[in-house]
């Protein structure tokens, strides 16, 4: 008996099982290049699986360790610095793709009736992908590290009845200590990961069981074909996009690699602090109001984003001629914008 | 036994025996008790087993604190607290009233505040909050929520003062380097 007959035999998935099992007709308009940035994130992510555990071989999740293991990794260990600067750049542009990908779903209303459920996952998706960026610099235990990680802690406690309990729960104790980093750790090598493929799981089954939404344009030709196979077409597609992007992380990490700020000083905060880009308009809004007003309306906008489908549709019934679905969303993003830039132009 | 499957049959035909509900109640009852066991179990062992411990520590004799200035008490973790008399009410019994032992933490989001000698004020690097030398809030999200730098709890013995601070915390790597051992 040849192996390929005994293979087959016990797996029996042959070329053109295979296509049968995943042949989904693709919309034509996924073609254009903008229309893979859900399948953009789902890339970043598994690099960022490899080069996670890759990094958690030397990695230590104590305040006293910690900061000398990641400087280990940069300075000493072989390609450390290669592969902490590729999950690090892999992040920013996964937190990048998934915001882009939900601007692209909300102007071409992608989230309407009957896929108001995946865009609620959607929003599940990027509040797991910025907590993940989050808990992540977090972890070098740097200043801000422990700044950021400080000010998250006491934002939580803002939240009404449970906030204090989530604020211990999450530093275990009443202010950051010896046993806070390891939660940090485990919240973003196991929980966070664990639901982000949950989630993604369900975001994606979703979308295989109510298909992609069909778009034309005006630019494509009448008798181009509606559908292409999404095996092999689609997956080649997606082979390149993953090329294309381990070149650009590669060039990222080399040109511009990751590098290691001061270590943490419990006493002292930095005369300049400034979180991650993409907590930018957080930052900046948290000074514009109390701490407590400021978390509530940022607990509004998420309830509202969550719900916009419902919202939308309200709108559509009401108004169904209007455009005001539309010109909210510019608002949301120009506001968003713009709290991001004010932040980063000026120290404080 | 042909009978009891007669029976049976019967209650099939009426819909939810009793059986069936005991039945349904039971496994719904010991998953919930448990899963819900486990879970509790899990939450507990999660959250912290205690609160900060604090505890009073010895800053100096009364009297060597001057009337109008300020004395510096460092904590075992390298935290260094401003301890201020501002005035000497009873020149024989001293009274608590008159120190005043500012945090330096900001009541906004927990940073640390920076004290601005041209400004002669205290300024808080994240959210850009302000306070006065007495500690009051005078401008940014702290002023919004009326919220002014706290104070450590102080207390006088035997003319000796105290003041009450968290036992334990991270302590600054600067503070490591200098301190033996």
């Amino acid at each position: 008996m040849s192996l390929a007959r005994w293979l087959t035999e016990r797996v029996p998935l042959s070329g053109d099982r295979l296509r049968e099992l995943t042949n989904e007709p693709v919309p034509h308009h996924l073609k254009h290049w903008w229309f893979c940035l859900g399948g953009t994130p789902f890339y970043l992510f598994v690099v960022q699986v490899f080069t996670g555990i890759l990094l958690a071989f030397y990695y230590e999740a104590s305040p006293r360790l910690a900061y000398d293991s990641v400087r280990y990794i940069t300075d000493e260990a072989a390609f450390g610095w290669y592969l902490r600067s590729v999950h690090k750049w892999a992040a920013t542009l996964m937190i990048a793709a998934v915001i882009l990908h939900q601007m692209r779903v909300f102007f071409t209303g992608a989230y309407r009736k009957p896929r108001e459920i995946n865009w609620m996952v959607g929003v599940f998706l990027l509040a797991c992908t910025l907590m993940l960026g989050f808990t992540g610099y977090s972890l070098v235990y740097e200043q801000l590290s422990y700044w950021g990680a400080t000010v998250a802690a006491n934002i939580t406690h803002q939240i009404p009845w449970i906030g204090g309990f989530l604020k211990r729960l999450l530093l275990c104790g009443e202010e950051y200590n010896e046993r806070t980093l390891s939660r940090f750790y485990v919240l973003h090598a196991a929980i966070l990961p664990a639901a982000l493929i949950a989630l993604l799981g369900v975001h994606i089954t979703l979308i295989r069981l109510q298909g992609v939404t069909e778009l034309r344009f005006e630019s494509d030709e009448a008798q181009s074909p509606r559908f292409f196979n999404f095996f092999p077409d689609h997956l080649l597609t997606e082979l390149i996009v993953g090329l294309v992007l381990m070149i650009l992380l590669s060039a990222l990490a080399t040109l511009l690699p990751v590098e290691l700020g001061p270590r943490a000083d419990p006493l002292l905060t930095p005369e300049v602090i400034k979180p991650e880009w993409f907590f930018y308009a957080t930052f900046r809004w948290l000074k514009l109001f109390s701490a407590t007003a400021a978390v509530l309306s940022m607990g509004l906008i998420v309830f509202v984003m969550f719900l916009w489908p419902l919202i939308d549709s309200f709108i559509r019934t009401r108004w169904p001629r209007s455009e005001l679905s539309v010109w909210l969303g510019i608002t949301a993003v120009l506001g968003i914008l713009s709290l991001t830039v004010w932040e980063a132009a000026v120290a404080h | 036994m042909a009978g009891r499957h007669d029976h049976d049959r019967g209650e099939d035909l009426r819909g939810p025996t009793r059986r069936g509900f005991l039945g349904t109640t039971v496994m719904g009852g010991g998953l919930i008790a448990g899963y819900g066991t486990f879970a509790a179990i899990a939450g507990r062992f999660l959250y912290p087993a205690r609160a900060t411990v604090r505890c009073w520590m010895f800053v100096a004799p009364v009297g060597a604190v001057p009337v109008g200035g300020a004395i510096e008490f460092k904590a075992p973790g390298g935290e260094a607290v401003t301890i201020a008399r501002r005035r000497r009410s009873a020149p024989e019994a001293p009274l608590l009233s008159d120190f005043k032992a500012l945090s330096s933490t900001c009541p906004h989001l927990g940073c640390q505040v920076h004290w601005q000698p041209q400004h002669e004020r205290f300024f808080c690097p994240c959210h850009n909050g302000v306070f006065d030398a007495a500690g009051n809030a005078v401008s940014g999200p702290p002023a919004e929520a009326g919220q002014s730098l706290s104070q450590y709890p102080l207390r006088i013995e035997n003319g000796l003062l105290f003041i009450e601070m968290p036992a334990q915390r991270l302590s600054s790597p600067t503070h490591e380097r200098a301190s033996p051992g």
